[in-house]
């Protein structure tokens, strides 16, 4: 890629910001902002660059190689754009050049490492609004959202609702978890969603990033869940580390930057779907085995042209939960002005 | 530790306070907030330490036994917030004109920068001047352990005058504006008897000529007092039963209401009642103004959770005892308050100006300091 070729003339090693991305999020506890903190920190530490310009300009074309190259980039997107910010936002004061590239290095990682406490602090500050015998509902897999419960379940008793959460069936890994520790746990289809909020006591979901309007961009059927809680009168409550408030405002589903062309797009020609680049040109049927009454399933080119992530408006949610805090929705913004407005 | 000898005679104060508030002998917000301020004054000035975390202990286990003894008054806990609040600042100010400060820990965190978006008065180095006199502040001081106590006191009894002045001016300064809010020929309904709002509608009609509604308020009948007091005071007055709230709320322009304690959420605690109001003018878009001092605010999020934070009082007054064969047979309950949700209630109307709902945590943020939400 042209970024990554940049990149490599900086410095001395080539250096592939992606590949170092890849290897810290082998860390099962470290989330992609905090890879892409760590990445960008590794790129600091082996640029060339002798003024704050080259180095800041180093960091953008770093965190563009890695938008580019992952498809869902919103989560990382915050972590850059909160380091690349704190770089260039706070006054720093160093004997040398060097020095502070070894201080910013310094920071980064032990940013990153106190990161990893969040989700307890997360977790401590969710536990006083669960009550024993709660029922809580969640959506597909969140570490934060598994601290939060194991935590509640050392204390009080609850038992859980998990949605599948299609395609990827995350939601059973948060059932796989939940059961050994001993929690009731039962897999919801997404679509029994409503049929089952009435006995649910409150929702509680992860989140990939918290936007400036105070939304939250979660995966696919977050939104779903939250809209059917509005309506029965449930609180939505959503679980976010610090690291992952992002200066996005989408007004729509559209706004969202993993939203392509394509995705629920009617299809062109009337073959059927035209899926994205990587596939044949007509859709293959599923194969029919026997009579019209079997399961079907959806083919992997109609599930490409679905979404991955959504957005929940603020006035769906209740309280997000963060290390900085309860926040309102409306709380959320005022933190991104004061980050990144200086 | 050198406090524990002289905490003796603050011991006493205390407990005084305590016993009060646990027999309920001390009701209502204002009261509890004016007689903990004067407890903290007392305990203060009769206190000995050498260093600021020594004073913040002396006064964090003041508060935690005042609010053990009546958790359901939460004004007590705010008010040792508040005062906490102010001697951080007051001290702050003071130590910064020395060279013994301890900035060394590197601001320079990403965490720390995080933090930077928290809403916060920002150093207003206003109170400079007053500290010139000071010198440095002598902490922890071997040889005169006094020397640190010494400085700071005087300053610190100004920081709490200024909490008690606060409180002392709160009805003056609700009723301020008062005339803003209502207009000539309004027809206004309010619910039990709360002193900010008695105070807030005599000062309104000194200038305006307007109508209250007033309910019942069942089964304390506080809204009979209020009627009294209002209608004294010239106000065209009409008392009505709980039961006609809904009926009437097309006539009605604005609800305006008393609170107990107000959640962080933007909710709030007030007598029973004010949920009825409040949705009977959701439901007919009329709106809802809270008048309460800003010593009410509370930085706690989930109080509603609680059942028993609805302060149940005596159930004989819903159903007396002598209705002897149905005592037995049906479980009488009396809840004192109600929870509003954020949602129902259009503005606060506080001694420091009108808010929205939705910026009360920021008001609690500016007001309090985060390591003093857990006493």
């Amino acid at each position: 890629m042209e970024a990554n070729t940049l990149t490599s003339t900086c410095s001395a090693v080539s250096f592939d910001i992606y590949e170092t991305f890849a290897s810290f999020m082998k860390d099962e506890e470290i989330s992609a902002p905090l890879a892409a903190i760590l990445a960008l920190t590794k790129l600091i530490e082996l640029s060339g660059a002798g003024t704050m310009f080259e180095l800041v300009k180093a960091l953008n074309d770093g965190a563009e190689a890695l938008k580019a190259s992952n498809s869902n980039p919103i989560s990382l997107n915050a972590g850059c754009e909160l380091f690349i910010a704190f770089v260039t936002l706070l006054p720093h004061d160093s004997a040398s050049f060097s020095d502070l590239k070894l201080e910013l290095v310094r920071q980064g990682q032990k940013y990153a490492a106190e990161a990893l406490t969040y989700r307890d602090k997360i977790a401590n500050l969710a536990l006083g609004f669960i009550k024993d015998d709660s029922v809580i509902l969640t959506h597909s897999y969140s570490r934060v959202v598994m601290k939060t419960l194991l935590r509640a379940h050392e204390r009080k008793r609850i038992s859980v609702y998990v949605t599948e959460a299609r395609p990827r069936g995350l939601g059973l890994r948060t059932y796989e978890e939940l059961t050994a520790a001993g929690i009731p746990c039962t897999v919801v289809l997404d679509s029994a969603v409503s049929y089952v909020m009435d006995k649910v006591d409150f929702v509680l979901v992860g989140s990939e990033a918290v936007v400036e309007s105070g939304g939250l961009i979660n995966a696919v059927g977050s939104n779903q869940i939250a809209i059917i809680a509005q309506a029965a009168n449930i609180p939505f409550y959503a679980l976010a580390e610090s690291y992952k408030f992002h200066r996005l405002f989408p007004l729509s589903q559209d706004d969202l930057p993993t939203h392509k062309p394509n995705i629920l797009s009617f299809p062109l020609s009337a073959a059927g779907n035209v899926a994205t680049p990587p596939s044949t040109g007509t859709i293959k049927p599923a194969p029919e085995r026997g009579s019209n009454d079997k399961v079907r399933q959806m083919t992997a080119e109609q599930i490409a042209c679905n979404p991955g992530v959504d957005y929940t408006r603020p006035d769906l949610i209740t309280l997000v939960f963060s290390d900085v805090g309860s926040l309102t929705p409306e709380g959320v913004s005022q933190y991104l002005v004061g980050m990144f407005a200086g | 530790m050198a406090t524990d000898t002289s905490s003796i005679p603050n011991q006493r104060v205390v407990e005084t306070l305590a016993s009060r508030l646990r027999r309920r002998q001390v009701v209502g917000s204002h009261e509890t907030a004016l007689e903990t301020v004067l407890v903290l004054r007392q305990v203060i000035s009769k206190a000995r330490f050498s260093n600021i975390d020594q004073l913040v202990e002396i006064i964090r286990s003041v508060g935690r036994k005042l609010v053990e003894a009546q958790p359901k008054e939460h004004t007590v806990g705010n008010t040792v917030r508040k005062v906490l609040h102010h001697i951080r600042e007051e001290y702050h100010t003071a130590s910064q004109g020395t060279a013994v400060v301890s900035t060394s820990n590197n601001t320079l965190s990403i965490a720390r920068f995080v933090l930077q978006g928290q809403p916060r008065k920002q150093n207003i180095p206003q109170k400079g001047t007053l500290n010139e006199s000071h010198g440095t502040l002598k902490e922890n001081n071997p040889d005169d352990p006094d020397a640190f106590a010494r400085t700071l006191k005087p300053v610190l009894m100004e920081a709490i005058q200024d909490v008690l002045d606060e409180l002392e001016t709160v009805y003056d300064n609700i009723s301020k504006n008062a005339k803003d809010h209502i207009h000539s020929d309004e027809i206004i309904l309010t619910i039990g008897k709360s002193s900010t709002v008695e105070a807030f509608l005599k000062a309104a009609a000194a200038y305006r000529k307007y109508t209250v509604i007033i309910a019942d308020t069942a089964p304390s009948y506080s809204g009979h007092d209020m009627a009294q007091s209002l209608s004294s005071a010239g106000i065209s007055t009409v008392l009505v039963p709980d039961s006609s709230i809904y009926a009437l709320m097309s006539r009605i322009n604005k609800v305006i209401i008393g609170a107990h304690a107000i959640l962080a959420n933007g909710g709030m605690f007030a007598i029973t009642g004010s949920l009825l109001a409040a949705t009977a003018a959701r439901a007919h878009s009329t709106p809802v103004v809270v008048c309460a001092g800003q010593f009410k605010l509370t930085p706690q999020w989930n109080l509603y959770h609680e059942y028993g934070a609805l302060d149940f009082a005596d159930p004989s007054s819903v159903l007396g005892f002598e209705e002897g064969n149905l005592v037995d047979k049906v479980d009488v309950i009396n809840p004192y308050y109600d929870f509003v949700r954020p949602e129902l209630i259009d503005a606060f109307i506080t001694n420091d100006g009108d808010h929205p709902p939705s910026s009360v945590y920021r008001l609690i943020k500016e007001a309090y300091d985060d390591e003093d939400y857990e006493l």
